[in-house]
């Protein structure tokens, strides 16, 4: 489903922060990248999803066969790329319901379906919602306006759900949640694998991954991946640190 | 009188002016300076500057220049004496006077003297700072004050000078019906550091013009504090025009009590990249004070800041005005400025107008601003009362409590912090009618 | 109106006669120029009685002892007042045949904002009396309306069938000598229209001259007077939300609005005069004297305005809160791309006890577009606890343009609150990048983040006004996102 080809990417001050990075992830596979901080993963997410102020100088990555970076921003999202954001963007005024709706009818589009209407969106919001103990209260506030720290998160979980990727991008889901919600976000994470479905997990902590497997997990320090391995390669840093992979934390 | 005749006395004095030997730009610019004040005359309530401003008590009557300082002690200074000066000077009706003053040591590479003084040792200090007269267009007072200037303050330091102790000047208007016109200067080399606090005072219906001109360096740092406690009968104009360099921080606090008829104009300029301003102020009226504050503060490179809060009181009959204007260029990317106007009203016959306004022309900015105007809060009045304070007290304490929260934004001074803060209780121990 | 009336005041209107008096009354128009006997002709012309010719020849002499005002944010070329023509119908002699005959671009945004095929004729001035039964619809609604005894109709017929009224209020809020602009336009108002609603009469449709826009062409110098008399209540909606084809250059309304006790006027305005091009030429110099005076105790006057179009839009809506317990309330949006420029705000005055007002401005500058918001808030020293809020506030879409927030705060009573608030602001690189990872395109993400910026003044516009108002900020927009 993806596949990343030697890709080197900087940002606007010119300092390069992705170094040759390598990877593929396969339809039905949940990868998680791991690194310290400054190694370039919120990089990584950033490029993938069209997010301006980077630029690539080398390298390439496919999406289905298609190259990903050739396309804007939201026509990747119609694609069926996900980033869940590691800092939700407040925008007030604009009512969460009709921002997802908006969203959602602009991604059927793409795929050719119809626009919901408003009684087939709400018993699909319902549904989703409740996965996520999320109270229709907060769908009428402004999008992520007067929100908790996790239910930002809660709410990003929960548009995927609602968005149904392809690809999912979830970019330090974990920072910034107690155990609680952690737990209700691995959940939601957890109920959304499926054989069609990619998800890259990119995380500082191990934590989140108690509860959801990857399959696989890599190591990203310095631009590069130095390291992949199964799920236990997670544990194992878990104990060692980040020491050996360039981050005195 | 006519407006002809009202500037009449003061043209008159410029020619009357006694031969005093004087570098030819000098009386260039002076020339030039009252051809300038001629052609504009004083300003009217047409010019949105002077919309609110009531300058009846200055045109009533006329306030020739006086001769020479006027007769005073020790004694008539000292209830202004700012206890943690470590140099003074100290200006009668405009002219410097020696005996009241301390300069005391500084060190090498500073420099600190009367205007007239400088003139005579370091005129290359002032050539370029009197250059330009009038260079915003329609500054009558300014133009008139470059045409009849006498004498002032003039600080210098050379870069990296860092004076610790503050340093006090003190203006004393003593003649009636006489102005004196002070010119100020103020020029911090990169890096350099200083506090300084002028303290306006006197007794007597004179009129006090004060211009200063202040360039503060890169890396420099101000602090500069204004006193003005003028006589109730006195007329008052401070007028500073303010250029900072990159980096460079100014913070200006005005506290302002004093006056038949008082304005104090503030134009800064944020010329240098990263540079920074905080105005603060608080401003007490009156019987019938006429008190306005002006500012315009001008973002003209990119990543400045601006802290801007000022707060009046106005009671009995007093009028009291706040102009504020924040100007971001187009280059001034990544701004970040706030204005703040707060204002109390005690009485049905007292009047405050306040008009915060901001011109952005950049769009990376995050700028801000805000009025308010209302009477104490009956709320907390009654909570005092309950208690069983006299409403009297319990008024002059939540006056002296609205008026000090803004002294507190003095950072790491707890000596000025307390000496304004007296001014304060001072003025209000006085009373007002209502 | 009655299609007699309709015809009557357009046949004068509908072939140009440029060279004098001559009574041929297919093909009337005053000569270019401005004096007592334009007026005087106006007045003859419009069949009009002596009172409202002498009222016209009062402000005409006011007028020309007044200067044109100095503009402090705006830049505008000189207007000629003595090269224009004062009173013809210039749309209706080169009126397009046909759609097929109209600007493309201009049918492409009725397209956009969802016209249906024969308002877009209507509205790009195509002569559609037949196809667009306009007159009917109004003549329909009149009906219901007479039962009520509301009156709603155009001045001139105002002047005619309800002379008392007219009299009794007509310059009462905005008299002749008020501004220069407001002079001019008591001088030589075309038409316009007039409300009367009965004492305790709910006015039960919003009124609106969408439904004479055929019919009375009143263009330039338009004169609105609407009363609403004691507890009354009426709600008043301005223009049409669909651009107008205008090739006038200046349009110098007045709107006057009173309310008696206990009455209230909601009044909105969707402003979308042509701009001008996207190098700054041509466009409409929109200078408008709106003001509202609650004469009454709990009177109500509440004006929105979404201003997307014209050149140079100069207006200030305004309310005199004389009635204790009155309120005045003022919502605005108004967007200036390209090279428009908008000088727009409002001016409360409390002069009764316990009067409140509230000021929601919001502004957003793409372009070269300038905004300036200009606001006056006076509490008078018997205005006893007159409360004010106001919050004004600006977004910015680009590094060319430029926003500007000038209030007045001017109180003389000790027990007013006064609050204002102000801020600016751009669209951040975050929200537009947020929306578009969730697959909305550039133009949909802005449209939706200026929509939500602007909600809190869309939500006090009716309904169906509000959702063509919201397509409206989206075309504003267009071609301001990279």
């Amino acid at each position: 489903m993806l596949e990343i080809g030697n890709l080197h990417a900087r940002i606007a001050d010119g300092r390069e922060i992705l170094k040759g990075v390598d990877l593929a992830v396969k339809a039905g596979e949940v990868h998680a990248i791991m690194g310290p901080n400054g190694s370039g993963k919120s990089t990584l997410a950033g490029v993938l999803s069209g997010k301006p102020g980077y630029e690539v100088t080398e390298g390439q990555v496919l999406y289905e066969g298609r190259d990903l970076l050739a396309m804007p921003a939201d026509e990747r999202a119609r694609a069926g790329v996900f980033l869940a954001f590691q800092y939700p963007v407040e925008i007030p005024g604009v009512n969460n319901m009709y921002f997802l709706r908006a969203a959602l009818n602009a991604v059927r589009k793409q795929r050719g379906e119809s626009e919901m209407d408003a009684g087939q969106f709400l018993k699909a919001v319902r549904a989703k919602l409740k996965l996520l103990e999320i109270g229709e209260d907060l769908l009428q506030r402004g999008v992520n306006v007067g929100f908790s720290g996790g239910e930002k998160k809660r709410n990003e979980i929960f548009q995927m759900a609602m968005l149904d990727p392809k690809l999912a991008i979830l970019d330090e889901t974990d920072s910034g949640l107690d155990i609680d919600a952690l737990q209700m976000v691995s959940r939601g994470i957890n109920a959304l694998r499926g054989p069609d479905r990619a998800i890259v997990m990119i995380t500082h902590y191990q934590r989140l991954l108690n509860y959801v497997v990857p399959d696989r997990v890599h190591v990203l320090s310095a631009g590069r991946i130095v390291k992949s391995g199964d799920a236990a390669l997670a544990r194992e840093l878990e104990e060692t640190g980040y020491g050996a992979y360039g981050d005195a934390a | 009188m006519s407006a002809l005749a009202e500037i009449q006395p003061y043209v008159e004095a410029f020619k009357a002016r006694p031969p005093v030997p004087e570098p030819s730009w000098l009386v260039q610019r002076r020339d030039g300076a009252i051809r300038r004040f001629s052609e504009l005359g004083w300003p009217t309530r047409k010019q949105e500057a002077w919309r609110f401003t009531d300058l009846r008590p200055l045109q009533k009557s006329s306030f020739p220049p006086a001769a020479a300082a006027g007769d005073a002690t020790e004694a008539d200074v000292a209830p202004w004496r700012y206890p943690n000066a470590a140099h003074r000077i100290v200006l009668v009706d405009g002219a410097f006077v020696p005996a009241l003053s301390a300069i005391g040591t500084l060190p090498k590479g500073a420099w600190l003297a009367s205007t007239s003084q400088t003139l005579h040792e370091r005129p290359e200090l002032l050539e370029p700072a009197l250059r330009e007269t009038d260079v915003l267009g329609g500054q009558a007072f300014v133009s008139l004050n470059a045409a009849l200037f006498a004498d002032g303050f003039v600080l210098a330091l050379e870069p990296g000078i860092a004076l610790d102790g503050a340093i006090e000047i003190v203006h004393l208007g003593r003649a009636a019906n006489r102005s004196a016109q002070l010119r100020n200067l103020i020029l911090l080399g990169p890096n350099s550091r200083a506090t300084l606090i002028e303290t306006y005072a006197g007794a007597g219906a004179y009129w006090t013009n004060a211009v200063g001109v202040v360039g503060i360096g890169i890396g420099a740092v101000l602090r500069h504090v204004k006193l003005q406690d003028e006589d109730e009968a006195a007329i008052h104009f401070g007028h500073n025009r303010i250029e900072l360099g990159r980096d460079a921080r100014y913070e200006n606090f005005t506290l302002s009590l004093g006056g038949r008829l008082a304005r104090t104009d503030i134009h800064l300029k944020l010329d240098g990249e990263g540079a920074a301003c905080g105005l603060y102020g608080a401003t007490l009226l009156r019987d019938e004070q006429e008190g306005t504050i002006a500012t315009v503060v001008d973002h003209a490179a990119p990543h400045g800041t601006t802290r801007e809060y000022f707060k009046s009181v106005a009671a009995d009959r007093a009028h009291g005005v706040f102009l504020g204007t924040i100007g971001v260029r187009p280059q001034a990317q990544k701004t970040d400025a706030n204005q703040l106007s707060k204002n109390l009203l005690l009485s049905r016959r007292a009047a405050i107008d306040t008009k915060p306004e901001l011109e952005i022309l950049a769009d990376d900015v995050k700028c801000s601003h805000g009025a308010t105007v209302g009477d104490l809060d009956e709320a907390a009045l009654f909570y005092l009362e309950s208690r069983g304070i006299p409403v009297a007290e319990a008024r002059r304490m939540l006056i002296e409590a609205f008026a000090t929260e803004v002294i507190e934004r003095i950072e790491d001074d707890a000596v000025l912090r307390a000496h304004l803060s007296r001014h304060v209780a001072r003025w209000l121990a006085a009373g007002i009618a209502r | 109106m009655t299609d007699t009336t309709a015809a009557r005041n357009l046949a004068p209107l509908r072939e140009g006669y440029k060279y004098g008096f001559v009574s041929d009354i297919e093909s009337e128009s005053a000569p270019p120029g401005l004096n007592e006997d334009t007026v005087r002709f106006i007045a003859a012309k419009k069949g009009e009685p002596q009172w409202l010719l002498d009222w016209r020849l009062e402000a005409f002499r006011k007028w020309q002892t007044m200067e044109s005002p100095h503009w402090a944010k705006l830049r505008i070329a000189p207007i000629d007042y003595q090269a224009a023509t004062y009173y013809s119908a210039p749309k209706r002699q080169n009126a397009p045949k046909s759609l097929d005959e109209v600007d493309p671009e201009l049918l492409k945004t009725y397209e956009k904002l969802g016209i249906p095929l024969n308002e877009r004729a209507a509205l790009a001035g195509v002569a559609v009396d037949a196809v667009f039964d306009s007159v009917s619809v109004a003549t329909t609604f009149k009906r219901t309306l007479a039962e009520l005894g509301i009156v709603f109709c155009s001045f001139g017929e105002a002047v005619r069938e309800h002379p008392e009224l007219v009299r009794k209020y007509l310059g009462t809020v905005v008299p002749q000598g008020d501004n220069f602009y407001a002079a001019l336009n008591s001088a030589v108002f075309s038409d316009g229209s007039f409300a009367y609603i009965p004492s305790g009469v709910r006015c039960p449709m919003e009124l609106s001259t969408y439904f004479r826009i055929n019919a009375a062409k009143s263009g330039q110098f338009e004169r609105t007077l609407i009363v609403a008399d004691k507890g009354a209540y009426v709600s008043y909606l301005e223009g049409c939300t669909a651009p107008q084809r205008d090739e006038n250059q200046l349009h110098a309304a007045v709107v006057e609005l009173i309310a008696l006790e206990g009455a209230e006027i909601k009044y909105s305005t969707v402003q979308n005069w042509y701009p001008g091009d996207a190098e700054g030429k041509g466009g409409i110099y929109n200078f408008v004297t709106k003001r509202g005076a609650c004469r009454g105790a709990r009177a109500k006057i509440s004006w929105t305005q979404v201003e997307t179009g014209s050149a140079i839009t100069w207006k200030y809506p305004s309310c005199i809160l004389e009635g204790d317990d009155s309120v005045g309330e003022f919502y605005s949006v108004a967007i200036t791309n390209n090279f428009q420029q908008a000088d727009t705000g409002t001016k409360m005055l409390h002069l009764g006890r316990n009067t409140r007002s509230t000021i929601i401005s919001k502004g957003i500058s793409a372009g070269r577009g300038q905004n300036t918001y200009r606001g006056l808030v006076r509490v008078q020293p018997k205005a006893e606890n007159a409360r004010n809020y106001t919050q004004c506030d600006s977004l910015l879409i680009g590094d060319k343009c430029g926003a500007h927030t000038v209030p007045y705060i001017e109180a003389r009573n000790p027990t007013a609150r006064i609050e204002h608030e102000a801020t600016t602001s751009k669209i951040s690189d975050d929200q537009m990048f947020y929306c578009q990872q969730r697959g909305l395109s550039k133009e949909d993400a802005l449209s939706l983040i200026v929509n939500g910026f602007c909600k809190e003044v869309l939500k006090e516009l009716p309904m169906e006004f509000a959702v063509e108002a919201q397509k409206l900020l989206a075309v504003s927009l267009e071609g301001s996102v990279g």
